[in-house]
């Protein structure tokens, strides 16, 4: 026991000490936090105000272009003046081009831009103008639809409210299925980042053959098992300073940004005391009138992260229990570098094909492919932490676990025998009959 | 101190060891001989119960071989490797707690050491910086620094500069001298002349020449070890 704790204690300490474990630290977390605080930059400030030049030969549109916070558009007498404008002037940034058709609408614009400058932010706001400007162009002139009617028309949308028939609130899908993707996306990238970080391990010790030194004090299995667990606690570290440094993160950027929060925060008060009552009229009364960046709050204020934070341990931790000691057995294979593929294969299969179902998977979260996937052991920590999020009947996540809580023994166990017998074999091309092989022998 | 009766080994239909008989004297240094592939190193693997052996036992201080036993030998094998990315120090004192010393006495025995080799300046440098030679004689520390009873070289002197080799050798001698058993395989007939007491041929899976120097060296009166290594594997032939 003593020697299995030295062995934890050395790939522990080896890998923490590395200046590659804190840079990938603090980088995730400023990736984090740029993701996070870019939207909110961008919604407190415009980045740039662009000046667009209209030669409109039509007459239809020019008078009727709105100038905003983000483009400003200006007259211009003809193209070939405007576009020497564009060319010298370094205020302007596009020209807006509209050619005539005789005694008919418009059915082409046409936007030059500078070739340094190229604007994407232009093209979006003139291209709603122009659709905005021709519809009016219709409804007003071309039908003479009065001006009460046409308030009407434009004013009229009807948005979907996709409710939980137990709850009668917004189930707020498409939150979810976010959030569920990435967890999903972060359990694989675990297995896979630190179950290789294994096999490589157990591959430098065989092809540096230290490790025949190194069985002479400690059995094959407690070197084996000493590695998983202490590359296990090196990811479990890993983890909670990520999780530690974004709520900083998060928090400085709140903090920086709080008047806006504020505004947010409110927002959601308001419709959670409204939905709060019982009565259904009122509830549906009072989803009818929120902005969407309130309804992504609240779609995340709606989700159990409790049970997300419980379940997301437990799967990553098994899961990469269940991988990491065959991704060692993997790497005892290993004779040089390059013939170990034919072994990652098997592994890397099962491990990536929820990912790769995940689009299916996110059509139904609760359908078929998805119970199955989240209750087979090699695929369910994925596919499982995929489903959280909407809720699982409590008999499959148990399913799911005592599964998965079965079969990491018996993976040790199959592991440890290949690991056993291939760790001190050299120079012999290894195949699948050994393994088998090795498998029925004592 | 150490019986070897009637090993056997097959790894599958290839025979490595063919009914294998020795007795390694207390206090003595023994020299395994034998062309590459005649079954030496499968020999030390099972004394070293890495391998397990088909039949035949091996007998330790008079009573079968157990796991801890194991850990009265040193055992410094052909192929060898360290982490190259750890420190020296670090690296050796790891090694030798793993084989039951504390860490404070795995520190004071391996500044001893390095002081005596005359490397301390190496203490904190990362392996890898280290050139072939100077990693064997870490490894060799590393061997030797708890202090077993039996120590087993699979060519040591590989690798080994001629002002090193005989540095090692000396080494080996004293820790005779002060009580350990030696056991080591080479090719190299000069460093057994030089050292050994009792030496075991072995080719083609079988012993077939086993004894004190003294003793062969009387069969042989004209011939030099070289020759009757030769000569002997030859005639098998």
């Amino acid at each position: 026991m003593k020697k299995i704790l030295l062995v934890i204690q050395r790939e522990y300490l080896t890998r923490v000490r590395k200046p590659s474990f804190w840079i990938l630290t603090i980088v995730v977390p400023l990736l984090l936090a740029l993701v996070y605080a870019i939207p909110i930059f961008l919604a407190a400030h415009s980045i740039e105000h662009a000046n667009v030049m209209v030669a409109d030969e039509s007459g239809v549109f020019m008078d009727r272009f709105q100038s905003n916070d983000d483009v400003t558009y200006l007259p211009a007498g003809g193209l070939d003046y405007a576009q020497r404008q564009l060319r010298e002037v370094d205020s302007i940034d596009a020209v807006l081009y509209i050619p005539a058709r005789f005694n008919t609408i418009p059915t082409d614009a046409f936007l030059y831009y500078r070739s340094d400058k190229p604007t994407t932010q232009v093209q979006k706001d003139v291209d709603n103008q122009l659709q905005v400007i021709l519809r009016d162009k219709i409804l007003l002139d071309v039908h003479n639809i009065s001006s009460d009617d046409y308030a009407l028309i434009t004013s009229t949308t009807i948005r979907l409210h996709s409710l939980d028939l137990e709850t009668g609130r917004d189930g707020f899908l498409e939150v979810k299925i976010l959030l569920a993707a990435i967890l999903a996306f972060i359990i694989f990238m675990a297995v896979m980042m630190f179950g290789s970080q294994v096999m490589r391990g157990v591959a430098e010790e065989k092809s540096s053959r230290i490790v025949e030194v190194i069985i002479c004090s400690v059995r094959p299995f407690q070197l084996m098992m000493g590695k998983v667990t202490g590359i296990g606690l090196v990811g479990l570290t890993q983890f909670l300073l990520w999780l530690f440094l974004s709520a900083i993160a998060v928090v400085g950027i709140q903090t920086a940004n709080s008047d806006l929060f504020a505004q947010a925060q409110q927002q959601i008060n308001i419709t959670e005391v409204a939905t709060k009552g019982a009565d259904a009229a009122a509830q549906m009364a009072s989803l009818q009138n929120q902005g969407v960046a309130s309804e992504l709050m609240q779609g995340l204020a709606s989700i159990n992260f409790s049970a997300i934070i419980f379940s997301f341990v437990f799967y990553f931790l098994f899961g990469y229990l269940l991988y990491a000691s065959l991704f060692a057995a993997v790497g005892s294979l290993v004779d040089n570098d390059t013939s170990d593929q034919q072994f990652t294969l098997p592994l890397t299969i099962p491990l990536m094909l929820p990912i790769l179902l995940l689009p299916a998977m996110m059509k139904a979260p609760a359908g078929a492919l998805s119970v199955w996937l989240s209750i087979i052991p090699f695929t369910s920590p994925i596919a499982m932490m995929f489903r959280i999020p909407f809720g699982v009947p409590f008999w499959q996540l148990a399913l799911s676990m005592v599964l998965l809580l079965l079969t990491f023994p018996l993976c040790t166990w199959i592991a440890s025998r290949i690991y056993k017998s291939a760790i001190l074999l050299y120079s012999r091309k290894i195949t699948y009959k050994d393994l088998f092989s090795w498998l029925r022998t004592r | 101190m150490l019986e070897i009766h009637h090993i056997t080994k097959h790894y599958g239909s290839y025979c490595a060891l063919n009914n294998v008989s020795l007795n390694v004297r207390r206090g003595s240094i023994f020299g395994l001989l034998g062309p590459n592939g005649a079954g030496k190193s499968t020999l030390i693997r099972i004394i070293n119960r890495i391998a397990v052996a088909d039949s035949g036992q091996v007998l330790f201080d008079g009573h079968p071989m157990t796991d801890d036993d194991v850990r009265a030998i040193g055992y410094l094998p052909e192929e060898r490797g360290l982490y190259k990315k750890m420190r020296v120090a670090e690296q050796a004192i790891y090694l030798a707690r793993l084989k039951g010393l504390s860490y404070r006495e795995a520190e004071q025995r391996l500044r001893w050491w390095f002081d005596h080799l005359e490397i301390a300046d190496w203490w904190n440098r990362p392996v890898q910086e280290l050139s072939k030679g100077m990693q064997q004689k870490v490894q060799f520390v590393v061997t030797v620094l708890h202090r077993p009873p039996l120590l087993i070289f699979d060519e040591p002197f590989s690798g080994f500069d001629p002002v090193n080799a005989n540095l090692l050798k000396d080494e080996i001698l004293r820790l005779r001298n002060e009580g350990a058993t030696v056991i080591f395989s080479t090719h190299n007939m000069a460093s057994v002349e030089e050292i050994c007491d009792d030496i075991a041929l072995i080719n083609q899976s079988r012993v077939v020449l086993d004894g004190s120097l003294s003793e062969v060296r009387q069969q042989h009166p004209d011939c030099s070890l070289n020759e009757i290594f030769i000569s002997t594997v030859a005639r098998q032939q």
